[in-house]
C-alpha cells in the first residue's frame, strides 16, 4: 500500500507537506506568525491537491509539537489531531527543533535556536545522528535568553555552531519517517510548551483607601 | 397494464418532441433545445412509458454549486392524465433533487393552467411570485412555485459543531432540528485557584480535550465520522487563543472528511438552541445572554438574517461579577452557584446595592447596556468598611443583596427591550441562566408584562457545541453557502 504521510507544523509560519512513500511531493508554507488559524485549512487542501491525493488516501499524520509560541503551535496540533480523527489514521508528534537539526550534518555539536519571543530563544544542542538519521540531543530542549545560554555553553567549554531557522513541514515528515525506522516515533501528541501559563493565583485587592 | 418510469436517453428524443408539441403547442421547445436538455450534465430527465410507448416525461436541473434545483418541464399524454403519472414523475424528481443536495425546488407554471397548479400544490409547492407576460406569444403570466425540501423533513443535514470560545470544549451533533449529541468538557476546575478563566489554561485544555470530546459525541449520536454532512465552528466572539484551537481543528476535520464548513457567531448560536427544543425559533424575540464572558441583549427578528445587538456590558460580564464577589465573600469558584447557595439564607433587601446604568440620565445612551464594575466595588467597599469597624458581615445577606441587584438590572433591561420593541417573547441563554433567582424573577416579571419566557435546558444554555451545529444546520436548510476555508478568528466578532 502506498504510504501517504501528511506533515503539519505551525511553530513559526503555517507549514504543510505531503510525503508519498518517503518522497516529498508537495510542500506549502505561509510565512505569517499570526494567521495560522486562517491559513491551515487552505494549505491542507492545496497540499493534498498538489500531491494528487485525496484526504482519504492519507495513511498517517505527523505534527511538530514545538517548543514554539503557544497560540500558533496549538493550531497545527489541533488540525493534525482532528484530521487524523477524520480519516481514522495514526498521528505522531515530532520535536520542531529536531526537525531543523535533521537537515544539518551534525558532525559537530549544533545549537538549534528558534524565536521564543519575550527576548528569549527555544534551543536544543544536537550532535551526531543515529543510523536512521535521527538527531541526537545532548542539551535541551529549553527556553532562555540567548546571551545567558551562550555564556553557559562557553563556561562548559563546548564548541558548537549555531543554526537558526524556521521549520518546513517536509522536515517534520522526513524526521517522523526516520523515527519510525528507529522505533522512536512518539504516538502521544503533547504540545511542548516549556513555559507555564502566565497566571498568578488571585489574592483579591482592596478597593477602599 | 400500468405505466413505468425510467431515465430518458437521447433515443427518446423523437417521442418526447411529439408529446412536447401536443402538450405545449406554441410554447414548445425546439428539438435542438430538447436534445441539449436531455444531454446536459446538470439535468436529469425521466420518461414514463406504457406498452413501450412514451406517455410522459419530466426534467430537473441542479447545478452542482447551487443549493436549489428547478423543475424544467413536465408533460403527460392528454388521454392518460389523472392516472397519477404526473404525480409519480414529480415525486421521483423531488427525490432526485434531495439526493443531489438541493434544499429548495422551483418551477414556473402558466397562470391559466389550473390542473398542473393543483398537482404541484398537492406535492407541497407554494406560489412565491408571479411573472407578468412570461409565456410568449400568448402573453400569459407565470406563477413561480417553490418547495422547501428541508421544511418537509426530507433533507436534514447532520452537522457537527465545535465550540471553544471560552473554557468549555463543546462538540455537538444535530440532524436538522434534532439534537443527537452534546458533549462538554470543561476546564473550570483548572481556573478555580485563579478566581477566573485564564485564557492560556483554557486554550491548552481545549487542545487536550478535542479528540476524546469528538469521539464521545460520535458515540452518543451513534454515528461514524463519515456520516457528518457539515462541520461548524465558533469563530467569535471569545478568547482568541481558545477560538483558534477550535477553528484549526474544524477546518482540518472538514478537509479530512471532504465536507463544507460553516463559521458561526457564538452569540447568535445561543439563540439557535431553541429550534432543538421547539423545532423552530418564534420570532421576533429578545434574547438575554448572560455568562462569564458576555452580557448581551439581542433583538432577533430572523435567526439567520436579522439579529441586532441592542446592548452589552461596558465593563465586566455578569458571570465575572459573580466570581469576583464570591472571592470578596470568601466563597469558592465559580461564584454563581456559591452565591446562589448562600443567598437562600439571606435577605435580598438587606443592602440596597447600586443598579448600573439604570438612572434616567443613562437611558439615552445606555438603555440596553450593562455595567457591573460599580456594583462590584460597592459590595467590596461595604464588606471592607464593616471589617474595618470590626463588624462581622452576614455573608448570606450580602450575597442575596448583590444577586438581587444583578438580577434586577438584567431582567428590567430585558423586559424594557421587549416592551420598547413590541416583542412578545424573551429567551435566556448563557451559563448564568443556572442562577435560580434570575429564572424566578424573569418568570414573574415576564408573566406580569405578558411576555412569553423561554429558558432552554441548562446543557443548552451553557456554552456547547450543539448550539453551533444547530445554527449551522439552519443556515444549510435555508440554502446558505458554506464559509470559505480561509476565514479568521475574531475575539470581538460583530453580530
Amino acid at each position: 500500500m502506498t504510504q501517504v504521510l501528511l506533515a503539519i507544523d505551525t511553530s513559526s509560519g503555517t507549514a504543510v507537506a505531503v510525503l508519498v512513500d518517503g518522497k516529498v511531493v508537495s510542500e506549502l508554507y505561509e510565512d505569517n506568525s499570526m494567521q495560522h488559524a486562517e491559513h491551515i485549512g487552505m494549505l491542507l487542501a492545496e497540499a493534498l491537491a498538489k500531491a494528487g491525493k485525496k484526504s482519504s488516501d492519507v495513511t498517517a499524520v505527523a505534527v511538530g509539537v514545538g517548543p514554539a509560541p503557544f497560540t500558533g503551535l496549538r493550531v497545527g496540533i489541533a488540525a493534525a489531531k482532528l484530521f487524523a480523527e477524520g480519516v481514522q489514521v495514526p498521528i505522531f508528534g515530532v520535536s520542531s527543533l529536531s526537525a531543523i537539526a535533521f537537515l544539518e550534518p551534525l558532525d559537530e555539536p549544533t545549537l538549534i535556536l528558534t524565536d521564543a519571543r519575550r527576548s528569549e530563544v527555544y534551543f536544543a544542542l544536537f550532535h551526531e545522528k543515529t543510523k536512521h538519521g535521527e538527531p541526537k540531543v545532548i542539551l535541551g530542549p529549553g527556553v532562555k535568553k540567548q546571551a545567558d545560554l551562550e555564556a553557559e555553553l562557553l563556561a562548559s567549554g563546548t564548541n558548537y555552531k549555531t543554526v537558526t531557522g524556521s521549520i518546513k513541514a517536509s522536515n517534520i515528515g522526513l524526521l517522523a519517517l526516520a523515527q519510525l525506522a528507529g522505533g522512536t516515533l512518539e504516538s502521544q501528541v503533547l504540545a511542548n510548551y516549556l513555559r507555564a501559563p502566565d497566571a498568578i493565583p488571585a489574592k483579591g485587592k482592596k478597593v477602599s483607601g | 397494464m400500468s405505466h413505468q418510469i425510467r431515465p430518458a436517453t437521447e433515443a427518446d428524443l423523437e417521442f418526447i418532441m411529439a408529446l412536447e408539441k401536443l402538450s405545449f403547442g406554441r410554447d414548445s421547445w425546439s428539438k435542438p433545445t430538447m436534445r441539449a436538455e436531455l444531454l446536459a450534465p446538470h439535468t436529469f430527465y425521466l420518461v414514463a412509458y406504457l406498452d413501450e410507448k412514451i406517455v410522459g416525461y419530466a426534467g430537473l436541473s441542479k447545478v452542482k454549486s447551487a443549493s436549489s434545483a428547478d423543475i424544467q418541464t413536465i408533460a403527460v399524454d392528454e388521454s392518460l392524465r389523472r392516472r397519477g403519472i404526473g404525480h409519480e414523475l414529480m415525486e421521483k424528481l423531488i427525490a432526485q433533487a434531495i439526493q443531489l443536495g438541493a434544499s429548495e425546488l422551483y418551477l414556473e407554471v402558466r397562470e391559466d393552467k389550473t390542473a398542473p397548479q393543483k398537482l404541484y400544490e398537492s406535492l407541497g409547492f407554494v406560489v412565491i411570485d408571479r411573472r407578468e407576460k412570461y409565456y410568449q406569444p400568448d402573453g400569459v403570466a407565470a406563477l413561480v412555485m417553490r418547495l422547501a425540501l428541508s421544511v418537509q423533513g426530507l433533507q436534514e443535514p447532520v452537522v457537527l459543531g465545535i465550540e471553544t470560545s471560552c473554557d468549555e470544549t463543546g462538540i455537538g451533533i444535530v440532524r436538522g432540528t434534532t439534537l443527537l449529541a452534546n458533549v462538554i468538557s470543561s476546564s473550570m476546575d483548572q481556573h478555580a485557584r485563579f478566581g477566573g478563566v485564564v485564557p492560556e489554561i483554557a486554550a491548552r485544555a481545549h487542545l487536550e480535550a478535542l479528540e476524546a470530546t469528538l469521539q464521545k459525541a460520535l458515540h452518543d449520536a451513534g454515528l461514524s465520522i463519515n456520516e457528518i454532512d457539515a462541520v461548524a465552528v465558533t469563530n467569535g466572539p471569545g478568547l482568541a487563543g481558545a477560538l483558534m484551537v477550535g477553528v484549526g481543528a474544524a477546518k482540518a476535520l472538514a478537509v479530512a472528511i471532504d465536507k463544507p464548513i460553516y463559521a458561526v457567531n457564538h452569540l447568535v448560536a445561543h439563540v439557535a438552541v431553541d429550534v432543538l427544543e421547539r423545532g423552530r425559533l418564534e420570532t421576533p424575540t429578545v434574547a438575554l445572554l448572560v455568562s462569564g464572558g458576555h452580557t448581551s441583549l439581542l433583538l432577533v427578528r430572523d435567526l439567520l438574517n436579522d439579529v441586532e445587538l441592542l446592548g452589552e456590558t461596558i465593563d465586566d460580564a455578569a458571570g465575572e461579577a459573580f466570581d469576583k464577589i464570591a472571592r470578596v465573600l470568601g466563597l469558592s469558584y465559580p461564584g454563581g452557584p456559591e452565591i446562589d447557595r448562600v443567598s437562600k439564607e439571606g435577605d435580598p433587601k438587606a443592602v440596597r446595592f447600586p443598579r448600573g446604568l439604570t438612572l434616567p440620565k443613562d437611558q439615552d445612551k445606555h438603555r440596553y447596556n450593562f455595567s457591573f464594575s460599580g456594583l462590584k466595588t460597592a459590595v467590596a467597599r461595604h464588606v471592607e468598611l464593616a471589617e474595618s469597624k470590626g463588624e462581622k458581615v452576614f455573608v448570606p445577606d450580602i450575597a442575596a443583596s448583590f444577586r438581587e441587584a444583578v438580577v434586577d438590572v438584567l431582567v428590567t433591561k430585558a423586559i424594557n427591550a421587549c416592551l420598547d420593541n413590541n416583542v412578545p417573547r424573551l429567551i435566556l441563554g448563557g451559563g448564568v441562566v443556572a442562577n435560580a433567582r434570575l429564572r424566578e424573577v424573569a418568570a414573574a416579571r415576564c408573566q406580569e408584562a405578558g411576555i412569553e419566557l423561554r429558558i432552554p435546558a441548562f446543557s443548552l444554555c451553557t456554552d456547547n457545541g450543539a448550539m453551533i451545529a444547530s445554527l449551522a444546520a439552519q443556515k444549510i436548510m435555508a440554502g446558505e453557502a458554506p464559509s470559505e476555508l480561509g476565514f479568521g478568528v475574531y475575539s470581538t466578532l460583530a453580530i
